[in-house]
């Protein structure tokens, strides 16, 4: 994909670094997230098998301090709930990275025969429609959060707000939509000099 | 217009913008909420529901299962077991004819037990066994092939993200559905070393064969597979169970493979940003089509031209076997351009319907599992299936020495081996069913 010094010109270009570590960082939190919400639920698996091991009718009969201590175990109340916000915010933290690496699925094979500018061209139009969609998305989250906030509607168990949700997730939908917009400049440069251009960091193995 | 018309039109809408490389989710997305729009008049509707609806499909708790499915796979890779897993295949089949490339199929139905993603199974497997199979004189197309098809078992063999998104769009037991593809993934190892033995009886002298490892050393390569073991029988048997609900598996499965890669030292941190990177680019495109296609179809059910398609077929008294042959092909043809799950979240509201209408001599539930592995199978051979089966990129961008068009030849008696594969699972259902009719 690399034609020509386009390397060379874009790791000069300050736009391109601080888009690249913002998607980069974004990514990389909402992986974090990722894995504290494996351990949560891990523990919470864990606290609840013990818990049942606890009331075994034999070992409380016959071992009833065991029994006690296992029974001191306890699943984490609401791990779902946390699970849900917290997976709703990871995936929306993966899209910068995945927008601004062109992750995307398509299908190419009907294009591919068509000339470098043409494809160019295609490019460029999606990528004005994706960000105007994810412009979209985050807009009526915004105000989807809003409606929350005014009901106050609260989660089942753990009785949290249900924007906080909402606020977490609006927040990297914006992130997603500027580096949205980004992506859609950068194929309008390609589209104007007429060569691919590639990503100071590189780009995930897809 | 009719609201059935604008519902029929919208679908060759829809194929036109992907055909031209418009990003499948969001092409579903925009005709989704424009057909919306057309069909009530306004916006209103549409401007409402985007305002949870983006949330609500993200924070969807059983679709949490998939970015910690992609989780455990990456850190699948990173932790060595590859390695371990080749050797002890290749201690219990290297001595036979074509005996090392059935060892990598092996070795790939054995890392599919903890990797749901074929494309990760592929290119994990692809780096050990690759350069063995050249070293024991297998032709570079051979080997490659070889490879791709195994990486195909990736998602065959349970846990398998394709299997979660279906079994979320047609409301099945992810449990079940699990339990009946683990017979047909094993028919599939079974039949690609089939394969191997008769391709390497055709063309002798394609490939070499190692020399026979004593029964004693056998198992000492089987003990060094212990950490696989435990997390497949966690993972697996744990859903199977009912211990714990899919996504605690999940997170369990990726747990587990982290510890195995920590434990190995392949958790550096290059190496942990790289598969969280990775796991994130994933996420997101499948994420973005999930969200494209729930727009997708809540706009087609408007219309009624699923539930209308379906009384039309079903009226027509065509034969069921007729019909569900039609929509397999139709699959193998998609397969060979458009990916597993895009294809899956497209036609699967389409077609599910009709294929529920048709009488197997099987339960509804029954035939809802069956057509799901079914379905799984013949997508799974989009993947090695020339113009564009991903897998053979990315085994073929492993090897330099070899040419596409040499892995194209050498991948069909694979292709092959699949679609004999499948027409045995469809005479018999009771092949596909035959685990979940004992245990449930």
């Amino acid at each position: 994909m690399v034609r020509g010094d386009a390397g060379v010109i874009w790791r000069k270009d300050m736009m391109n670094k601080f888009m690249t570590t913002i998607a980069k960082w974004m990514a990389l939190l909402g992986g974090a997230v990722l894995v504290l919400l494996i351990v949560i639920t891990c523990l919470s698996v864990i606290g609840r098998s013990l818990n049942t091991i606890g009331h075994y009718d034999y070992l409380e009969d016959n071992v009833a301090f065991i029994a006690h201590f296992f029974q001191y175990f306890k699943p984490i109340s609401g791990d779902f709930e946390i699970v849900e916000a917290g997976i709703a915010f990871a995936i929306l933290s993966f899209f910068p990275w995945c927008s601004l690496n062109r992750g995307h699925a398509t299908v190419d094979i009907f294009t591919s025969g068509l000339s470098d500018s043409k494809n160019r061209f295609l490019a460029f139009f999606w990528e004005v429609i994706f960000f105007a969609i994810i412009t979209l998305i985050t807009w009526r989250m915004f105000v989807g959060m809003s409606d929350k906030m005014r009901y106050g509607e609260t989660t089942l168990l753990l009785q949290t707000p249900v924007w906080w949700g909402f606020a977490v997730c609006a927040f990297a939908s914006s992130v997603a939509t500027m580096v949205a917009g980004y992506s859609a400049y950068c194929r309008f440069q390609e589209l104007r000099r007429g060569f691919d251009l590639t990503h100071a960091s590189g780009s995930a193995g897809h | 217009m009719s609201n059935f018309e604008i519902g029929l039109i919208s679908i060759p809408i829809l194929m036109a913008l992907i055909f031209m490389r418009m990003p499948i989710g969001l092409a579903m997305f925009v005709v989704g909420i424009a057909g919306t729009a057309i069909i009530s008049g306004n916006t209103i509707a549409v401007m409402a529901r985007l305002k949870t609806e983006t949330y609500s499909t993200f924070s969807s708790y059983s679709l949490s299962i998939v970015p910690l499915f992609l989780l455990m796979g990456q850190f699948a890779t990173l932790g060595g077991m590859s390695k371990s897993l080749f050797k002890a295949a290749e201690s219990f089949l290297g001595h036979r004819k074509g005996g090392v490339g059935m060892a990598a199929i092996g070795a790939c139905a054995g890392f599919g037990s903890i990797c749901g993603s074929s494309l990760a199974t592929a290119a994990t497997m692809g780096q050990v066994a690759l350069p063995e199979l050249k070293r024991y004189g297998y032709p570079g197309g051979f080997a490659t092939a070889t490879l791709a098809a195994g990486g195909t078992l990736g998602i065959l063999i349970p846990p398998s993200v394709v299997l979660v998104i279906y079994a979320i769009l047609t409301e099945q037991n992810i449990a079940k559905l699990f339990m009946a593809a683990f017979i047909p993934g094993i028919l599939a190892a079974i039949g690609y070393m089939i394969t191997i033995s008769i391709y390497v009886r055709l063309y002798p002298g394609s490939s070499g064969v190692r020399e026979r490892v004593p029964y004693s050393e056998r198992f000492k390569a089987i003990l060094e597979v212990w950490p696989v073991l435990t997390v497949f029988t966690l993972v697996v048997g744990g859903i199977y169970l009912g211990w714990f609900t899919p996504t605690e598996a999940a997170a369990i499965g990726a747990a587990g493979t982290g510890i195995i890669a920590w434990a190995n030292g392949g958790m550096t941190k290059k190496s942990l940003t790289e598969s969280m990177l990775i796991t994130g680019s994933s996420s997101a495109m499948i994420f973005m089509i999930v969200l494209g296609a729930g727009f997708f179809n809540a706009f087609l059910a408007l219309t009624q031209v699923p539930q209308e398609l379906s009384s039309l077929i079903v009226s027509q008294g065509y034969s069921p076997w007729l019909v569900l042959t039609i929509i397999l092909c139709l699959y193998l043809i998609f397969g060979c351009i458009m990916d597993s799950l895009s294809m899956i979240l497209l036609t699967i509201p389409i077609f599910f319907p009709i294929i529920s209408g048709l009488d197997f001599g099987l339960t509804p539930e029954e035939t809802a599992i069956w057509f799901g592995i079914l379905v799984l199978i013949v997508v799974e051979v989009g993947l090695i299936t020339p113009p564009v089966g991903m897998n053979l990129f990315i085994i073929n961008s492993m090897d330099p020495e070899t040419r596409i068009v040499d892995t194209y030849k050498a991948v069909l008696p694979f292709v092959a081996s699949d679609i004999i594969r499948t027409i045995i699972l469809v005479m018999f259902p009771g092949i596909t069913l035959y685990l979940m009719r004992v245990f449930y």
